[in-house]
């Protein structure tokens, strides 16, 4: 006998319509990337892999696909390695102060991406350092964008962490440093390996912050994809897109894998 | 030599004192427990010898070294904590070799180790289980083959049967016990559990406040209790106002209601006329016929299977006895009025 579902049949409609409005503009885009036609239209006019082939052979798409990859690269270690620490700070640090910081280092997710892009450019031009117009400049961008996610995900890891595991590794012999590499960052390496992969699909997919500080020769790839959608509408912006996609995907099916996301959503 | 000198041991935490001086010596190969209610200091304490927890002033000597400021790793010691701490992500052989990987021990010493040890703790068979595929008393046996193979000096006990159920906390109470003797390691324990202190222990400190009240064994501790606190913490004691009326040698005569009883006398002096607590314990407390001894008037009897309890009052005060129930002694009823009387030796005077 099947157990009564304690489940409303009303929610489970309004997920079934949510989830389709989150399914659908992917399978959209995806479509679209394999139009036979010659503009971005829906339903597509055919399929065929002729706009994948144009973005495989389009100097600007592979171009900008490569320094996405390279900024999200780039962003995500630093963010990890800032991310991590600063979480291990906040959940082990008492007092006051740690309050402050947690919400200061917080803010770049509640914090609007052009006031922060904006923020970022007035700072790089008019403090005349060298960052404006960089790839280190928008890598720092990015790392602050990301960098709450890291935090976020390694933090719910250690306020579960049971602080006596590193002390019976201390008094079994294990200086403070080996009793954090033995113990504590292998049993939260699943979380910052979790953050890691956040950060990664947040930097790839930014726009806002990028959207001030790159330039037409540090372009990503949803700068290309949005210029190219402004002057041209071809579907190779779709077809980049499916690309984006499946690099998402990869990294969440990797995510879903190394942890147990109900953890971290609280599920 | 592994003894344990605390000397003037202090930890204050601002204005909250968690352990206010401790003077303490732990003698090699003894088992000593720290009882006391929660909040006592008694886990402080362990944690200093630990090395956990600096004290604020004072010394801690393990067997000649003064480890007051080493760290934990560098003690030489070893710690079963309340959860047992098995690390998650190792299985039971991985746990086991933990420490003498960090010493550099070479492959094979480690494996005649690791095996040896699973023997001693009864578990060979379970060497690639995790954490969560043992039993609570499993895990506290990995715990304490972890700590053993590393050869402490000394041994750290921390609550170590409070998270398992009563069969297996009595099993485990007699197993650690007979483990810790045929291995003749220095260990603290710390509890809470009066029971536990008396059963496994060589010698007791009982706390209270941040301070050791007493130190001694089981039997002492029981039998001649020092302070109020003692005498009720551990076990059950009648006390009762008295008046002293004088010493004569080890006892002490004092007034009770109408009467004249003795009593050991406490070692500090006391004057004439003075109040003071009797203590007595209810297995104590002889009933008998109307007439022999104080009288007294039975309040209630309550049933408790081996042993049969009374409540009597006696000249205004309650006073509660516990006799084995035994065919061949007689039950009295509530009403009934009949005769109390104790050995003098049984009996403490304190001095409130």
């Amino acid at each position: 006998m099947r157990d009564e579902s304690p489940i409303p049949l009303i929610f489970k409609a309004i997920s079934v319509i949510t989830l389709a409005m989150l399914a659908i503009p992917v399978v959209i885009v995806v479509l679209a990337g394999l139009n036979a036609g010659d503009y971005l239209t829906f339903p597509p006019q055919g399929l065929s892999l002729r706009w994948v082939i144009s973005f495989l052979t389009s100097p600007t798409f592979l171009s900008a696909y490569g320094i996405s990859f390279l900024v999200a690269a780039i962003s995500t270690v630093i963010s990890t390695v800032i991310g991590a620490m600063a979480a291990l700070f906040l959940t082990r640090a008492g007092g006051r102060v740690v309050a402050v910081l947690r919400a200061f280092f917080m803010m770049p997710i509640v914090l609007p991406g052009v006031v922060l892009g904006l923020a970022l450019y007035v700072f790089y031009v008019s403090s005349g350092i060298g960052l404006a117009r960089s790839l280190a400049g928008l890598v720092i961008g990015h790392v602050i964008v990301t960098c709450p996610f890291v935090i976020a995900t390694v933090t719910a890891a250690l306020v579960g962490f049971d602080r006596s595991l590193e002390e019976a590794a201390r008094s079994l012999g294990a200086s403070p440093f080996a009793a954090f590499r033995l113990v504590t960052l292998k049993i939260i390496s699943p979380a910052i390996s979790a953050g890691t992969i956040f950060a990664f699909i947040i930097s790839f997919g930014q726009f806002e912050v990028t959207l001030f500080l790159s330039t037409p020769n540090l372009q990503t790839l949803p700068m290309a994809m949005y210029v190219a959608l402004r002057y041209s509408f071809e579907p190779t912006a779709a077809a980049a897109g499916i690309f984006a996609i499946v690099l998402v995907v990869i990294s969440m099916v990797a995510t879903s894998r190394l942890v147990n996301l109900k953890r971290i959503f609280g599920g | 030599m592994s003894d344990i000198h605390l000397k003037n041991l202090v930890k204050s935490y601002g204005e909250n004192i968690a352990v206010a001086g401790i003077d303490l010596h732990i003698r090699q190969g003894e088992f000593f427990s720290l009882l006391g209610p929660s909040g006592c200091g008694k886990s402080t304490t362990l944690r200093m010898i630990a090395g956990f927890i600096r004290p604020t002033v004072g010394q801690i000597l393990i067997g000649s070294d003064d480890v007051t400021r080493l760290p934990p790793e560098k003690r030489d010691i070893g710690i079963v904590f309340q959860n047992y701490a098995i690390f998650p992500h190792m299985n039971v052989a991985d746990n086991i070799a933990f420490g003498l990987k960090l010493r550099k021990k070479s492959h094979e010493d480690i494996d005649r180790a690791v095996a040896f040890a699973l023997r001693q703790v009864g578990l060979v068979g379970y060497e690639n289980r995790y954490q969560r595929q043992l039993s609570g008393g499993e895990q506290q046996r990995v715990a304490l083959a972890r700590v053993l193979v590393t050869e402490p000096r000394i041994l750290l006990l921390d609550e170590p049967l409070s998270a398992l159920d009563k069969a297996l906390r009595e099993e485990m109470k007699y197993w650690i016990k007979d483990l810790q003797k045929s291995l003749g390691i220095t260990t603290v324990y710390v509890t809470h559990d009066q029971d536990e202190a008396l059963t496994m222990s060589d010698r007791v400190g009982v706390m209270q406040k941040a301070r050791v009240e007493q130190v001694g064994t089981p039997q002492e501790i029981y039998e001649r209790p020092k302070t109020l606190f003692v005498t009720t913490f551990i076990g059950q004691s009648n006390v009762i106002d008295v008046t002293v009326r004088g010493r004569q040698g080890e006892r002490l005569s004092v007034d009770f209601g109408d009467s004249t009883v003795l009593t050991r006398a406490p070692v500090a002096e006391v004057s004439v006329g003075s109040a003071a607590k009797l203590v007595i314990r209810p297995e104590n407390v002889i009933i008998g016929a109307a007439g022999a001894g104080l009288s007294a008037t039975v309040v209630s009897e309550t049933y408790q299977g081996a042993l049969v309890r009374y409540r009597l009052s006696v000249a205004g005060q309650e006073i509660v006895a516990e006799r084995q129930n035994q065919a061949h002694l007689a039950r009295f009823s509530p009403g009934e009025v009949v005769g109390v009387s104790w050995d003098p030796d049984r009996s403490e005077a304190l001095v409130a």
